[in-house]
């Protein structure tokens, strides 16, 4: 049976191929393969100069933090094929965030997956991943600001039942990751002003590559926050509520060694409240690689702020100082 | 799904402690606003924060196109609602304006921002 992994941005689902004579087999595979897009780890928000760049659904954000997502809900609907009749998958995440020192932090995870109809119901828990992420010094001038991580998936943590259907990693993997984040605020371009962009660049580098391919995973976001308009631009009189809005676009993709790229395009909009944050994205299918698995989806996340809710216990580092001696 | 329960328990329990939680501490409103334009120059400055600021590592000012300071120099917190973070200002000639702020909230978060005013006679 060949072998499930994801990639580390999109959580797309990959079958592999088990031999190199099965290298065509595995193209039709991977292209068929189960795509499910949702969030996977270390979903903080970072602040650098005047900027917050909020905590994104399906990508991560340039910054560490003492942060709880729980729950992060997916719904995807799961086209037919193969011989199988449609069916959709729900996922029930949860992540936490913990600074080890002021810019140091460890991310944990894993999520309850469902799926029903496409042929099998089935349910269990995924693998278990930690990332350790270390953020660099920003700009605060130039709201620019850079991370660099490692994130590690378990095979073998998650439900036995899950790994024999090939929905999720029978071989461990690593990928070694990039974050950036830049804010337009130092522009002079007015009302524009309030943009950021933030990426995510990452290589996950399977624990056996003879039986399960290793994955570039690339994914952008363009965010517009309104809270940066009000406080930094021009303070608009409208309701309390829509001073608190982000609208953003995440775009991920993942293009693994043998296999078409697929990935997703996901609009949607963030409110940030001073001790959390709530999230919903349409999750659009990028490519005709990514349509033959799924369909357009749904994502929503509750996220809490640790830091700002327990300042003085969970929400600070274990150790109070910082790698870079910039803080 | 016994862990899922467990799991929507602690959102739960943490949700609840949430509403009596600190927090940074951003920018709410001030006056003049952020980005308007005063027709004369304003006695003073007013910033009103999220949250409770400490008084001792919280200032303001303001400077002028070249980047002259040109406020008094008095920021301070207000004793009676510290969320209030205020400083006088001279007659201000009219021209563009630029508020610089720099604030840790009593939960010992640091943030600091900066927003433009405009004085027209």
């Amino acid at each position: 049976m060949p072998s499930a992994s994801r990639d580390p941005l999109t959580r797309c689902w990959h079958t592999s191929a088990p031999s190199v004579a099965a290298r065509a087999l595995a193209l039709l595979a991977a292209s068929l393969a189960l795509v499910i897009a949702a969030p996977r780890h270390a979903l903080a928000h970072a602040v650098c100069g005047d900027r917050v760049f909020p905590a994104t659904l399906v990508m991560d954000d340039p910054g560490v933090g003492d942060e709880l997502s729980l729950p992060t809900i997916l719904y995807t609907p799961i086209p037919a094929g193969g011989g199988n009749p449609s069916g959709r998958s729900i996922d029930y995440g949860f992540e936490w965030d913990k600074t080890i020192t002021k810019d140091l932090g460890f991310a944990f995870n894993d999520d309850y997956f469902t799926r029903y109809g496409a042929g099998q119901n089935l349910n269990g828990w995924d693998n278990i991943t930690l990332t350790l992420k270390d953020e660099l010094p920003c700009s605060e001038a130039h709201e620019f600001m850079v991370s660099v991580g490692v994130i590690r998936e378990f095979a073998g943590t998650g439900s036995q039942r899950l790994i024999n259907a090939g929905v999720i990693a029978s071989v461990s993997n690593t990928t070694p990751t990039f974050y950036a984040g830049k804010g337009l605020g130092d522009l002079p371009i007015g009302y524009l002003r309030p943009l950021a962009v933030t990426v995510e660049l990452g290589y996950q580098v399977s624990d056996w590559h003879s039986t399960s391919p290793n994955v570039w995973a690339y994914a952008f976001s363009v965010q517009y926050s309104m809270p940066y308009l009000q406080q930094h631009v021009k303070a608009l009189d409208t309701p309390g509520f829509f001073t608190r809005l982000v609208p953003l676009v995440e775009v991920s993709l993942s293009t693994p060694e043998i296999g078409p790229t697929t990935g997703t395009i996901s609009p949607g909009v963030l409110y940030e409240a001073d001790t959390w944050q709530v999230g919903i994205e349409a999750m659009i299918p990028a490519n005709a690689a990514t349509r033959q698995s799924q369909g357009t989806g749904v994502i929503a996340q509750f996220h809490l702020f640790l830091d700002d809710i327990f300042p003085e216990s969970l929400g600070k580092p274990l150790f109070n100082t910082d790698l870079w001696g910039q803080r | 799904m016994r862990r899922i329960y467990s799991l929507l328990l602690v959102t739960a329990l943490l949700t609840s402690g949430a509403a009596a939680a600190l927090a940074h501490a951003f920018l709410d409103h001030a006056l003049p606003a952020v980005g308007s334009t005063s027709h004369g120059s304003p006695p003073e400055l007013r910033l009103w924060f999220t949250q409770e600021l400490e008084p001792a590592f919280s200032t303001v000012k303001v400077v002028d196109a070249s980047g002259k300071q040109v406020d008094k120099g008095d920021a301070s917190v207000d004793p009676q609602d510290r969320k209030l973070l205020k400083v006088s200002l001279p007659p201000l000639a009219p021209g563009s304006y630029k508020v610089m702020w720099r604030v840790t909230s009593v939960d010992t978060h640091t943030t600091s921002g900066s927003f433009p005013i405009q004085i027209v006679p």
